[in-house]
């Protein structure tokens, strides 16, 4: 059981709404979190830049799938969120940036979630995360030696070497060199080997070379 | 359509459980069991299904309690949740997944109401979209590329940061020479090979030549 892959992180959160009109406002803060004119509020997590994808799924009862009439129909008087993220980084790094850079969103994309302490301070909302968070069993990445950041600057390298190798190939040496030069310059920020995730704690450690030694025993 | 976000697809499925496995463990216990057992990373089933970027399999027990004063109440079903974040459209990634992974899938969904029904792609296809709830809002905070792309680039990136490293204060005229051979080695265009391959958690085995 694990929620680390490499460098990705799986949070799963469910929290209950009170009722269809609480679920209603909800759902209509995301739908304007969706349009072009909200879309800005979405600024702080992209500048955090520390998450691939994340969701959030309101569901009620009825909205829980069923797929035979022996099974009993969900009775529920609260709606709940589900919210899955794959992120970098430890569970208290991306906590803690969220709660301290982008404070209100989170209430707003939480908004009166039943026992929702606010995200300041940060204990109460720390304590309320846990509670409210379920251990993944198997959890995937298709790029565990890679950040958030490191997929965006991949795309950017590739990018930029294609056009480099387009524009160069008639290049005179001196020619080349220059524009090899500004190349180098304008990608500054994006070169830099990768490689497996440090250590994040002594648990996922444990956890990593237990994987290791069952992957041998089952080779 | 709230599932989708440019080409990025969030299939978010509740599967419900059994309520007896017809062995010795619960259909909950079993799954997790064989969850854990499961090879991580390059080696993970999932690695070998086309377009999917991240994945996850967890059990559903139950709801949270919030303690008083709020209600208690409970799930009558438990459930198998399996949330993806995948490339393109549905219909195909399913496909894939029972092409590449059907014995884990017919493992990880055996104690499942109604996978017995499941025999083929298409039933599969059909079975996980009835599973299947509807995202409220999906995030997208990647490059929207596809997977071959995204690790094409990750391999160039790589290739291309040991060049730039080792090619430092290289004469203009060897530099071009050097970099010509460089472009035949790494093949940009050719998303097939050489690339990154796919979970892979060690830079031994990383790249696909």
């Amino acid at each position: 059981m694990s929620n680390l892959a490499g460098k990705a992180n799986a949070m799963t959160l469910i929290t209950p709404i009170d009722g269809p009109v609480m679920a209603l406002i909800n759902k209509g803060i995301f739908f304007f979190l969706g349009t072009k004119l909200f879309r800005f509020k979405l600024n702080g997590l992209l500048t955090l830049s520390m998450i691939h994808y994340a969701r959030w799924v309101i569901v009620s009862g009825r909205d829980f799938p069923r797929l035979s009439h022996s099974q009993p129909a969900e009775d529920l008087d609260y709606r709940y969120m589900l919210f899955f993220s794959n992120f970098n980084g430890s569970w208290a790094q991306y906590v803690d940036s969220f709660s301290a850079a982008i404070p209100d969103g989170l209430d707003g994309l939480w908004w009166q979630n039943v026992g929702w302490p606010k995200s300041v301070p940060e204990q109460p909302f720390h304590r309320y995360v846990t509670d409210n968070q379920l251990w993944t069993s198997h959890y995937y990445s298709a790029y565990p030696m890679a950040a958030s950041n490191d997929i965006k600057s991949a795309k950017n390298v590739k990018d930029k070497l294609a056009q480099f190798s387009r524009e160069s190939a008639h290049d005179e040496p001196d020619a080349f060199l220059h524009r090899y030069n500004r190349l180098l310059q304008s990608l500054q920020h994006d070169l830099g080997q990768l490689a497996p995730t440090p250590i994040v704690s002594l648990a996922s450690q444990a956890v990593e070379q237990r994987r290791r030694s069952d992957a041998r025993s089952n080779v | 359509m709230a599932n989708e976000n440019g080409n990025a697809y969030a299939l978010t499925t509740l599967c419900p459980l059994l309520e007896v496995s017809g062995e010795d463990a619960s259909p909950a216990a079993l799954i997790r069991d064989r969850l854990h057992r499961v090879n991580t990373g390059a080696s993970s089933p999932m690695a070998k299904v086309p377009n999917v970027y991240f994945c996850r399999f967890l059990i559903l027990d139950d709801v949270i309690y919030e303690s008083k004063p709020y209600r208690l109440e409970h799930l009558k079903s438990q459930y198998l949740v399996f949330e993806a974040s995948l490339h393109g459209k549905l219909g195909p990634y399913l496909y894939g997944m029972w092409q590449h992974a059907q014995p884990f899938v017919r493992s990880m969904w055996q104690f499942c109401v109604g996978f017995s029904e499941v025999n083929d792609a298409a039933s599969f296809t059909t079975y996980i979209q009835k599973c299947q709830v509807k995202t409220t809002f999906f995030f997208n905070g990647s490059t929207d590329e596809s997977l071959a792309e995204q690790l094409k680039s990750l391999y160039l990136k790589q290739e291309f940061s040991k060049f730039a490293y080792a090619h430092q204060g290289w004469s203009a005229k060897d530099l071009k020479a050097a970099f010509q051979d460089f472009i035949v080695r790494v093949e940009p265009t050719n998303l097939a090979r050489p690339t990154w391959r796919a979970g892979a958690t060690d830079l031994k085995d990383v790249v696909i030549p």
